[in-house]
């Protein structure tokens, strides 16, 4: 029975034992296992955190980018409203422009049309070429009639020589005679100086008429010849004004 | 008012376009002597052929003398030529003032020249009347044997001042230049 007890008690010292054992090693795996989950759960808060940092390291620098963006856009916004001011002073600038522009083209057109008009001061000038071609045929008209006087005078000359020396045979009788033949000759002697000075007169008056004249012909041509540059400055100006787009 | 050098450029001008256009055909000679008077060769049938170039502050006259006798006339015609002698020489003269007329637009550009003017040579006494404020005259001879006779005068009442660059060789000799 002692045995029995023995056996028992060291069944039960056994079983006591082995639960022991058992309960420590189930124990050490416990904490082995806890020490394990904690050790993940740690890790697993850790990479939470960093990225819970990163998270709101990337939510401030969206918010900064929000605020650049806000800042652009109204940086943009004023950017523009200046653009658009000084468009619509340039777009009233060219409206000044083109007014101008064809204000100036009108103009262009004014002058070369005027230039043109005043080329007919030619004609005027031809007028006075024609009544300069008139006097000198009045002027060789007096010149023929000079010389017919001149001829004449030169013949009444020969006549009361002629006279003279008839009056001197007539002797006391053509006394008379010779005073009046005499007279004759002094009368034809002035006449012919006096045709004399009308020929060089006809003669100073043929040189100042053509030289006058040909002056107010060739001024004529020369004004001519500016209006017609005018003219062509005038249309190519208005030529320029009209490429230029509006 | 006209200064030396702008008589000396009017000299230089008339001689090279006398020299250029007064000969019929490009190599005959032209000699050009000055002459103390206008009118010193001067005999009862001599005519002149005036022909003005007007700018605004002068007017040049390019008077031409001649006499219409058988050596002017045998060097101006051809043997084909039916037309007058005075036509001929006319247009002589008319290009030879145009020669003028081409050099001083250089350093004038407002320019304009007459048509020519046949005169009695008599009439060049009385050339003081236009009160000229400079005048030269030269005995030319053509071929040295065709006298003719030449007077530019020239009125203003302004300065006139310029220096002609007559060096430069005219291409062109005798036949009617297009514009």
């Amino acid at each position: 029975m002692v045995v029995i007890q023995q056996y028992l008690l060291a069944a039960l010292a056994g079983g006591a034992s082995t639960a022991l054992l058992a309960w420590t090693a189930h124990k050490l795996h416990s904490a082995k296992l806890t020490a394990r989950l904690r050790a993940e759960a740690q890790a697993q808060i850790n990479t939470l955190e960093v990225e819970h940092a990163a998270h709101r390291e990337a939510l401030r620098e969206r918010e900064q980018a929000e605020q650049t963006l806000h800042a652009l856009t109204a940086q943009l916004r004023d950017e523009l409203m200046q653009q658009s001011a000084s468009a619509d002073e340039l777009r009233a600038t060219l409206d000044v422009v083109n007014v101008d522009r064809e204000q100036w083209t009108n103009q262009a057109r004014q002058i070369a049309a005027e230039a043109a008009r005043l080329k007919h001061l030619g004609a005027t000038f031809e007028r006075w070429h024609e009544q300069m071609i008139s006097l000198m045929t009045q002027n060789h008209d007096m010149h023929a009639k000079n010389q017919e006087l001149s001829s004449i005078v030169r013949h009444v000359v020969i006549v009361s020589l002629n006279a003279s020396i008839e009056a001197a045979r007539a002797g006391p009788a053509g006394r008379g005679f010779a005073v009046v033949a005499s007279e004759v000759r002094a009368l034809a002697a002035r006449s012919e100086e006096l045709s004399k000075s009308y020929r060089d007169s006809l003669h100073r008056n043929d040189l100042t008429t053509t030289s006058t004249f040909q002056d107010i012909q060739a001024g004529g041509k020369m004004i001519a010849a500016s209006l017609a540059s005018v003219e062509s400055l005038a249309n190519r100006f208005h030529a320029q004004l009209e490429k230029v787009p509006m | 008012m006209i200064s030396a050098h702008a008589k000396d450029s009017f000299d230089r001008i008339f001689r090279k376009a006398a020299q250029a256009r007064l000969p019929v055909a490009a190599g005959d000679l032209c000699e050009i002597a000055p002459m103390a008077e206008a009118g010193a060769c001067i005999n009862r049938e001599s005519k002149v052929v005036v022909l003005t170039i007007s700018s605004i502050v002068f007017r040049l006259l390019l008077i031409l003398h001649f006499d219409e006798n058988d050596t002017t006339r045998g060097y101006y015609l051809n043997d084909g030529d039916e037309r007058p002698f005075q036509e001929v020489f006319l247009e002589i003269c008319n290009l030879c003032c145009g020669a003028m007329n081409q050099e001083l637009l250089h350093y004038f550009p407002d320019l304009g020249m007459s048509t020519p003017y046949v005169l009695n040579a008599r009439c060049l006494p009385h050339l003081h009347e236009l009160k000229p404020a400079h005048v030269s005259s030269y005995s030319l001879m053509l071929n040295g044997a065709v006298p003719l006779a030449a007077t530019v005068c020239v009125c203003t009442h302004a300065p006139l001042d310029f220096v002609a660059d007559t060096s430069a060789v005219e291409e062109t000799s005798g036949e009617l230049e297009l514009f």
